[in-house]
């Protein structure tokens, strides 16, 4: 009885200090005299744990996701993705508790620098969540071959979609240069007849229009300042 | 019966409807700057704000209850009116620094990218972009006086992006590699473009066919909507020295025949739309005319940057009707709606004055202006030059500047709806006040 009894509690506590977590939270770390602000959306879904994203007004980090997101207790920690961090310095992240006041008080750290934040509820969670893969028509699945230029060198280019029953479609993207390079696909969108690839880790974007009556992709490779037409075809790979 | 007589134009905007009126820069094609109901005349609350990742110099405009803005974070927003959350954001490849306009369930707006971007108004799925040959500020060696003078150095003061407006299935914008675009609002094909000798910035207004817009090169130009001729040209000043007093970057309002327009060469320019003959000009002695003007029941409202200046100006004449004296530079151009009249000033307030007599409704302040950090205002929030401007070399005055905007500056034109102001604020924010 005294077991059911302490289980009870602990998850009435858990669950208040959910619903304590949960919200919109605004305020700012005090970085050597200079205050950085921060935004910070924290919701739990039922199924799916906690999720959060982050504004940081100035440094144009809008929506960011939150990863490594713990809530335990009165504790949270979490870090951001694609933020203010990089391989050199690392995830930028914030370790906090929830004080007997309201608010949510603890250390941002990034680039080994700690800097004390506190943060204000202000209004209910409005969380983003990151884009999500798509799956592609019907007319798309299958292989494209296309080719583009780059110092000179000729760059073939192959995509191969495919669609999973209730899922996203998959792409096995291929450029074989001097080397063979498997790009790793972060994201693929079909909106209308606009297709989105991004990749991450190559920093690369292909962004083109799906030209049914023509039987092309026709649009744009972009890697940091290089930007180059880049069509795709049925087939052989002609130039663009 | 005055109103009719002398800018007919208005009363007819005033009847194609209410969302269209407000779907672009400055409300309409001819950029009036006159928004149909009431401005509150009291300050009562801040209804919501719109946190983003950078800068919001874009101004908004709305179309079924959804506000679309850019920002500098690079994103496209639609935020409902009503609850300020976030419907849809889309990422650019730079700053979105113009203003939306939407039409036919499409929104077109600019980004530094170099890209111009249809976007569905509901999803804000891309329906399709448009590469132009490359964004870039204003430039030139010994700009306002910065040295070394031999350096050729980025005009600072150059925020705004061109503003698409949309007139019969085409949309017209300027870009920074000093062409005016002409593309089919559905497809975005190019039907035509015009070449200046500089950056295009402005944003181009229309009426009776003609597209007016002002570059970068000195010169303000009447284009034909259709053919994308050049019908006529006025020069404005030049500046060979530090290219301080040159350039269109105040985009024109049209009305009864005739075209209104700031320059940095400090005169506002009324010229007649059919011949760009100059009418009259209002002489500001050096200060810039960056804001728009607007238009309302034959008088011209407009303000300057240095000299702080808020004019009312008789259409017809030129002449003074009042100036008020305020505090900071003003780039944002005045809206107005009923007996009010809305402007942002760079030292991070809105003002509200009366329409008539131009005395001070109210003002609101945003919190990085409050806090005043680093002393960037004085006491009584004019811009505090000692503590901002201490060198010309090197970056130093690109450093002030960049200051100077963070300290909540409001660059937007604000926009009104059912009695609530929403504008953009460099601290990142798109406010709704009422």
């Amino acid at each position: 009885m005294r077991l059911l009894a302490v289980i009870f509690l602990f998850s009435a506590a858990l669950s208040h200090a959910a619903e304590n977590a949960s919200g919109r939270w605004e305020g700012s770390a005090q970085i050597s005299g200079e205050e950085l602000k921060l935004i910070v959306d924290l919701a739990e879904e039922s199924g799916k744990g906690w999720i959060g994203s982050i504004i940081v007004p100035g440094f144009g980090v809008k929506g960011a996701q939150l990863v490594d997101l713990h809530v335990r207790s009165s504790d949270l920690a979490f870090a951001i993705k694609g933020a203010l961090g990089n391989e050199r310095a690392g995830k930028a992240e914030l370790k906090a508790h929830l004080t007997a006041d309201g608010h949510l008080a603890g250390d941002f750290t990034q680039g080994g620098n700690s800097a004390p934040f506190v943060l204000e509820k202000i209004g209910p969670p409005q969380v983003e969540l990151p884009p999500r893969s798509t799956p592609v028509s019907k007319e798309l699945e299958g292989e494209w071959k296309g080719q583009y230029e780059l110092n000179g060198y000729a760059r073939q280019v192959t995509m191969k979609f495919a669609n999973r029953e209730g899922n996203a479609a998959s792409l096995e993207f291929v450029i074989v240069g001097k080397k063979v390079n498997n790009v790793p696909v972060s994201l693929l969108t079909q909106e209308g007849d606009f297709l989105t690839i991004k990749s991450d880790e190559f920093g690369m974007t292909y962004e083109g229009h799906f030209r049914k009556e023509a039987g092309e992709i026709k649009g744009t490779i972009v890697q940091g300042p290089f930007e180059q037409p880049l069509v795709m075809r049925r087939g052989a790979a002609t130039a663009p | 019966m005055r109103i009719a007589r002398i800018f007919p134009g208005l009363l007819a905007l005033s009847c194609v409807g209410f969302a269209h009126a407000q779907s672009m820069f400055r409300g309409d094609p001819a950029h009036s700057g006159t928004y149909p109901g009431q401005a509150p005349r009291q300050f009562h609350r801040v209804k919501w704000k719109f946190p983003t990742g950078g800068r919001v110099i874009s101004s908004s405009v709305v179309q079924d209850q959804a506000l679309y803005f850019g920002g500098d974070d690079g994103n496209i927003f639609a935020v409902d009116a009503e609850t300020g959350r976030q419907i849809w954001k889309r990422a650019t490849g730079g700053p979105a620094s113009s203003t939306p306009a939407v039409a036919n369930g499409i929104v077109y707006a600019g980004s530094y990218d170099g890209k111009f971007y249809a976007l569905n108004a509901q999803t804000g799925a891309v329906q399709w972009k448009f590469t132009t040959g490359g964004e870039r500020r204003f430039e030139a060696k010994g700009i306002h006086g910065l040295e070394p003078k031999n350096q050729t150095m980025a005009d600072q003061y150059d925020v705004f992006l061109s503003s698409p407006v949309v007139v019969q299935n085409a949309v017209y914008f300027g870009s920074g590699d000093g062409n005016l675009y002409a593309l089919d609002a559905t497809s975005g094909e190019l039907k035509w473009k015009f070449k200046t000798g500089d950056v295009v910035h402005s944003s181009p207004a229309y009426a009776d066919g003609v597209l007016y817009f002002g570059s970068w090169d000195s010169y303000f130009y009447a284009v034909d909507a259709a053919t994308g001729k050049e019908k006529w040209r006025f020069h404005g000043g030049e500046d060979p020295l530090i290219h301080n007093q040159v350039g269109f970057q105040s985009s024109a309002a049209v009305a009864d025949g005739v075209v209104y327009v700031g320059c940095r060469d400090s005169n506002l320019y009324a010229l007649e739309a059919s011949t760009g003959k100059e009418k009259w000009r209002f002489n500001n002695q050096g200060s810039w005319v960056i804001s728009s003007p607007a238009l309302s029941q034959g008088k011209v409202y407009f303000a300057t940057s240095d000299s702080s200046l808020y004019h009312v100006v008789d259409a017809a004449t030129g002449n003074s009707v009042l100036k008020q004296q305020d505090k900071a530079y003003m780039f944002s151009s005045p809206s107005i709606a009923g007996d009010v009249v809305l402007i942002g000033v760079l030292n991070g307030t809105l003002q509200a004055r009366d329409l008539k007599s131009g005395d001070a409704l109210w003002n609101f302040q945003t919190e990085t202006s409050k806090q005043n950090r680093g002393w960037v205002l004085t006491a009584d929030r004019k811009f505090n030059e000692p503590m901002v401007f201490y060198s010309s070399w090197r970056e130093a005055p690109i450093v002030g500047t960049d200051r100077q905007f963070n300290i909540g500056a409001i660059f937007s034109s604000p926009l009104v709806v059912n009695g609530v102001v929403y504008f953009g604020s460099t601290d990142g924010n798109l406010y709704a006040v009422e």
